[in-house]
């Protein structure tokens, strides 16, 4: 007989779990998990929300993350069950979302006999996470799993995976509890707790010194959480500088504050582009110089200072050389600024940036984002601001998928809040949005989750809707569906002569149809008729709903720059045309 | 090590290249030095020698010395790179220390046919102050040491003898700040 204070490698994870306050795992089982099932089916403090395949486990783990600030945790059997997370494992990655990926792996005795269903489980993830571990004693495991979370949620978080072999799921050993670890410092990269009060001095000395300042904001103010933003927030109000925001960066700042310029980039608003490629003085909080940010490098910004506030230190000139940085974490950088410009009275009073402002409106006088909506056909864009001002008054989250509607979503779709904006930015996986809407309804019970999709998009992980109608969740999967894999349509119209080479998605589902077979209602939108009604009802409906939007299949999403092209040589419509030139260096980059 | 190599070098790391020894303290757990590799071929960095050894066993930690070659921004990428993996305690260029010693080891063992030869062989082992290791009739074996320069140069010298044969290995440079 055992002694009683120890326990299984099975039950040493779920004490674990409930350590870490977990109480939601995404997950499918398979041979070398079942101990761990075999716990989970003994207790009550941690909700199993069984996907309908791997990767939507991986995708709701992000979105449930996401949308809650928490670290998302997913359970998944050894070899195709771990292949399949491999690109949400890449996805969160790439998009510093903190998860804790939990899968099983044959007994240790057979790990390299090629035994069923073993892969090279931390081989093959290595790459894509950022730490990984196979768990051989099981004396090692409760330490493994504390260590895994505190990781996955320090500095620029990430996911992180814990492959554990079946002998250890049932070996025995004593729990150490979360308190009782001390974390080796090295290991955990948390960043500076000291503010660079240097940097601060520096900036604010700019900031006084600078006629055209810009704050460009991305995903890392949105990891170092809400007050984050509450402190940026404060800091334009004092300053009455213009900021721009990354694709991920959307909700840290309100959309429809008359300091945002909305978001930058490859398709972002002209007046962010033009800010960014004229202002003398960048503050980059929390970005990382994304060539879909960028365009041309030796084109970018090229008469600014740059300051570049990034916890992780690679971010910081590895694209693009900036003049001052510091690795601290965001919130407290903020923070010791605005008390800085406090405790001193500096007052931003007379530097009103006037001038900067007046070229500011000017470029915003082009607008950018206007489209013609006729009486007939739905424009994609106007589907998605209907949906902005009837939802918007509602406690909403959107995800999306990839494509055309994704950008059109970043730029009709106004978020005033962090958090609120789950996309999938650095890898631009299709597919994402479903489950993701998946895992953020889970950890919002209450509130509406909408995923904004492509039709093409949507199919990639559609059996998640069982996911959806099995655990009750209300998501919405809002399809803009152009029976096309529209963006990849509009590279062929604007960089191949039109040759529509398979971006056709023939064949489609009756997505009406497909609801119901599923338990979930399905609505339709024809046209510009019938927009607002199916909207309503879609959102009145406290189910899963599938909204068929059926729009302009031949739209294109402007403001564009062309991969290659600088900031300032955007296209604003179909008629503006590209410069030769870059667009024979643009067409080799992606 | 040899540079050529039938696949493509990437262009911006042989841009104003330089070399560039890196000193990695580590955690000795199993996959570290698959992560370092896979960090180096993952974003297209060269390695051109590697050194792993365990260097406190209590504490279980290993010094890997890396030889890379890439332009200055390269390199600190590399390091940023390096220290953003778990078990990595820190990541140092040699160059950018007040004070650092760098050595590497050599073994060669060398056939020859005639007098001659191992006259001239002789001579250069003598200057080079390498160490003989074995010797019998027609073959020697050298131990030398020292930066990677000087080896080279052994080398260079050896191969100006005709007709012997030659077979060595190295160990990397290896260093340490001082
Ligand atoms: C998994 C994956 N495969 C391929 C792509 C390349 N890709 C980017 S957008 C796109 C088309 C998306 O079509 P749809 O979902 O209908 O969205 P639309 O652009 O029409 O709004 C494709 C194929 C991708 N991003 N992800
Ligand atoms: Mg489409």
């Amino acid at each position: 007989m055992s002694n009683e204070n120890e326990f299984t490698g099975a039950d040493i994870l779920l004490k674990a779990l409930k350590d870490q306050e977990v109480d939601t795992i995404f997950g499918y089982p398979g041979g070398a998990v079942l101990p761990i099932y075999d716990a989970i089916f003994g207790q009550n403090f941690l909700k199993h929300v069984l996907v309908r395949q791997e990767a939507g486990a991986v995708h709701a783990a992000e979105g449930y993350a996401r949308s809650s600030g928490k670290v998302g945790v997913l359970l998944v059997t050894s070899g195709p069950g771990v292949t399949n997370v491999v690109t949400g494992l890449t996805d969160a990655l790439m998009d510093s979302i903190p998860i804790v990926c939990i899968s099983g792996q044959v007994p240790s005795h057979l790990i390299g006999t090629d035994a069923f269903q073993e892969c090279d489980t931390t081989g093959i993830t290595r790459p894509c996470t950022k730490h990984n571990y196979l768990v051989k004693d099981v004396s090692k495991l409760s330490e493994t799993i504390h260590e895994a979370f505190k990781i996955a949620s320090s500095g620029r978080p990430g996911p992180v995976l814990i492959d554990i072999p079946k002998d250890v799921q049932f070996a025995k050993s004593k729990y150490i509890s979360k308190k009782d670890i001390s974390f080796r410092e090295h290991r955990i990269k948390a960043g500076s707790k000291n503010v660079d009060k240097n940097f601060v001095e520096e900036l604010v000395i700019h900031i006084k010194k600078s006629d055209r300042p810009i704050f460009y904001v991305g995903g890392g103010c949105l990891n170092s959480g809400h007050q984050a933003s509450q402190e940026l927030i404060k800091l334009v109000n004092k300053t009455n500088i213009p900021i721009t925001t990354t694709l991920h960066g959307l909700g840290c700042f309100p959309g429809e504050d008359k300091n945002s310029l909305g978001m930058l980039g490859m398709h972002g608003n002209y007046e962010a582009n033009l800010a960014m490629n004229k202002c003398d003085l960048m503050i980059n909080v929390g970005a990382r110089f994304d060539d879909r940010v960028t365009g041309r490098l030796d084109a970018f910004s090229p008469d600014s200072i740059k300051f570049h506030i990034d916890i992780d230190q690679s971010s910081i000139n590895k694209n693009v050389k900036v003049n001052f940085h510091t690795n601290t974490d965001i919130t407290l950088t903020l923070k010791e600024i605005n008390s800085f410009i406090d405790s001193n009275n500096i007052d931003f009073g007379d530097k009103d940036y006037s001038n900067w402002w007046g070229q500011i409106n000017e470029w915003r006088k082009k607008e950018c984002l206007h489209y013609e909506q006729g009486d007939e056909v739905i424009k994609p864009q106007h589907a998605i601001s209907r949906l902005y001002e009837l939802t918007k008054q509602k406690d909403t989250f959107v995800t999306t998928e990839v494509g055309q509607h994704q950008m059109w979503a970043a730029q009709y779709y106004k978020f005033s809040k962090p958090n609120r904006w789950i996309t999938s930015g650095g890898l631009g996986t299709m597919g994402f949005g479903m489950p993701a809407a998946v895992g953020a309804q889970m950890a919002n019970p209450d509130s509406l989750v909408i995923d904004i999709a492509g039709e093409a998009s949507f199919l990639m992980n559609i059996q998640e809707i069982a996911t959806a109608v099995q655990y009750k969740l209300p998501i919405k999967i809002f399809i803009l569906n152009n029976e096309y894999m529209g963006m990849v349509r509009q590279w062929q119209e604007l960089l191949h002569g039109s040759r529509y080479s398979e971006s056709y998605v023939d064949a489609l589902p009756d997505f009406k149809k497909l609801a119901e077979s599923f338990n979930a209602v399905g609505v339709r939108a024809k046209n510009i008729s019938e927009l607002d009604d199916t909207i309503n009802e879609m959102i009145s409906i406290d189910r899963p709903v599938i909204a068929d939007i059926w729009v302009d299949k031949k739209e294109n999403c402007f403001p564009m720059i062309p991969s290659g092209a600088a900031h300032h040589e955007m296209l604003l419509s179909k008629y503006d045309k590209e410069n030769p030139e870059n667009q024979e260096k643009g067409k080799v980059l992606v | 090590m040899s540079s050529t190599s039938v696949y493509p070098t990437p262009i911006n790391a042989f841009k104003q290249s330089k070399r560039s020894v890196l000193s990695v303290i580590v955690d000795n757990e199993p996959g570290i030095l698959a992560r370092i590799v896979g960090l180096f071929s993952g974003r297209g960095y060269n390695i051109e020698a590697l050194n792993v050894t365990v260097v406190n066993v209590k504490k279980n930690i290993s010094r890997i010395t890396i030889e890379t070659l890439g332009e200055e921004k390269v390199i600190s990428q590399i390091i940023a790179q390096l220290e953003k993996l778990v078990p990595v305690h820190s990541a140092t260029n040699l160059a950018n220390l007040s004070e650092s010693y760098e050595a590497e080891i050599c073994l060669v063992k060398i056939e020859f046919e005639n007098e001659e030869q191992d006259q001239k062989i002789l001579n250069f082992a003598d200057i080079y102050r390498s160490r003989t290791v074995q010797k019998r009739q027609n073959i020697v074996v050298y131990e030398i040491s020292g930066t990677s320069e000087r080896i080279n140069k052994f080398l260079d010298d050896l191969d100006t003898i005709g007709g012997i044969k030659v077979e060595l290995v190295r160990s990397g440079p290896i260093g340490l700040g001082i």
